[in-house]
């Protein structure tokens, strides 16, 4: 199970980014829903802001669920000795 | 539920959690509108309120199961306080990485000594002596029992922080949905908040039933030692 648990780790920042990369692509051609007029004259800067906010969330977050795959893992190998 | 049914039930319900998070990242970068006054640092909120909303519930749970445990003494009420207070530092770890980094281009600065800042940060602090009080009594039972107490006192800052932007001067936005007239958000950045909250509630569960099957583990592990030392 612990496997589980760490192939969940390697695989949910990659489907993140993926997904990040395929919804920016799409966005960027003809977006099927409404977007709020004037964004493109709108400065880009707080853009850095909302990103490393973001990715500072799923950092704190995967390293927590690392940190639980590790510990459960070296748990499960002292149970099984 | 045996332990391989909780981690199977954690892992499904953190996965189902993430993908829907997923979605919700998409919807507010394409296409939730965007903000009039504040632009598009606004769309910090679709991760920083649902953080906020999981790490009190966490706070809550282990609040909870404290009570709990303190009445009861069953070490499976611990193990879910122990495993509701982890997650509700990392949620919360969160809620102050995010906020600080919007208000620094809605407010000019990354931090002040606002109410709702102020008693957010002492929960965080409250929750970090719990685990302190835990691991530094040297009977682990009394630490247990202090620590319960901890999460209980810890607890009764979550509504202090909700009611702040009503009872005091602030600069932090006052409640947009949980409010006695109902939300006053417009329908696509409300549907994109409740996806994010149903997101990281579930992401929150599945981890929860991960942590607590940690905590389960290394219970075993210590009455196994025990046992053999015996």
């Amino acid at each position: 199970m612990s496997r589980i648990v760490m192939r969940l780790v390697r695989a949910v920042p990659l489907a993140v980014f993926a997904a990040l990369v395929l919804g920016a692509v799409v966005g960027a051609q003809e977006s099927p829903f409404p977007v709020a007029q004037g964004m493109a004259s709108q400065s880009l800067r707080p853009y850095a802001h909302v990103f490393i906010a973001y990715a500072l969330a799923w950092i704190v977050v995967f390293g927590w669920v690392v940190s639980i795959g590790r510990r459960l893992a070296r748990l499960d190998e002292r149970l099984r000795d | 539920m045996t332990d391989k049914g909780i981690r199977r039930a954690g892992v499904g319900l953190a996965l189902v959690g993430v993908i829907l998070v997923i979605v919700v990242h998409w919807l507010s970068f394409f296409w939730v509108a965007t903000e009039v006054n504040q632009g598009v640092v606004q769309r910090i909120f679709y991760i920083h309120v649902p953080a906020a909303w999981v790490g009190f519930i966490a706070f809550g749970v282990a609040a909870l199961c404290s009570a709990m445990y303190l009445w009861l003494r069953d070490d499976r009420l611990d193990h879910a306080a122990v495993a509701a207070a982890e997650a509700g530092m990392v949620f919360m770890t969160v809620v102050l990485l995010t906020g600080p980094l919007w208000g620094k281009v809605a407010w000019g600065t990354y931090w002040t000594w606002d109410p709702r800042l102020t008693f957010t940060l002492l929960l965080w602090f409250i929750f970090l002596g719990y685990f302190m009080v835990r691991s530094s009594s040297e009977n682990p039972e009394r630490g247990k029992r202090f620590a319960a107490v901890v999460a209980i006192i810890g607890a009764l800052d979550i509504p202090l922080i909700h009611l702040s932007v009503v009872w005091f001067r602030s600069l932090h936005p006052t409640p947009v949905v949980a409010k006695p007239e109902g939300p006053t958000l417009p329908a696509g950045m409300l549907i994109t908040l409740m996806l994010g909250l149903l997101g990281f509630t579930l992401m929150f569960f599945g981890l929860f039933l991960l942590r607590y099957a940690l905590e389960s583990a290394r219970n075993r592990v210590v009455l196994r030692e025990r046992r053999s030392q015996s």
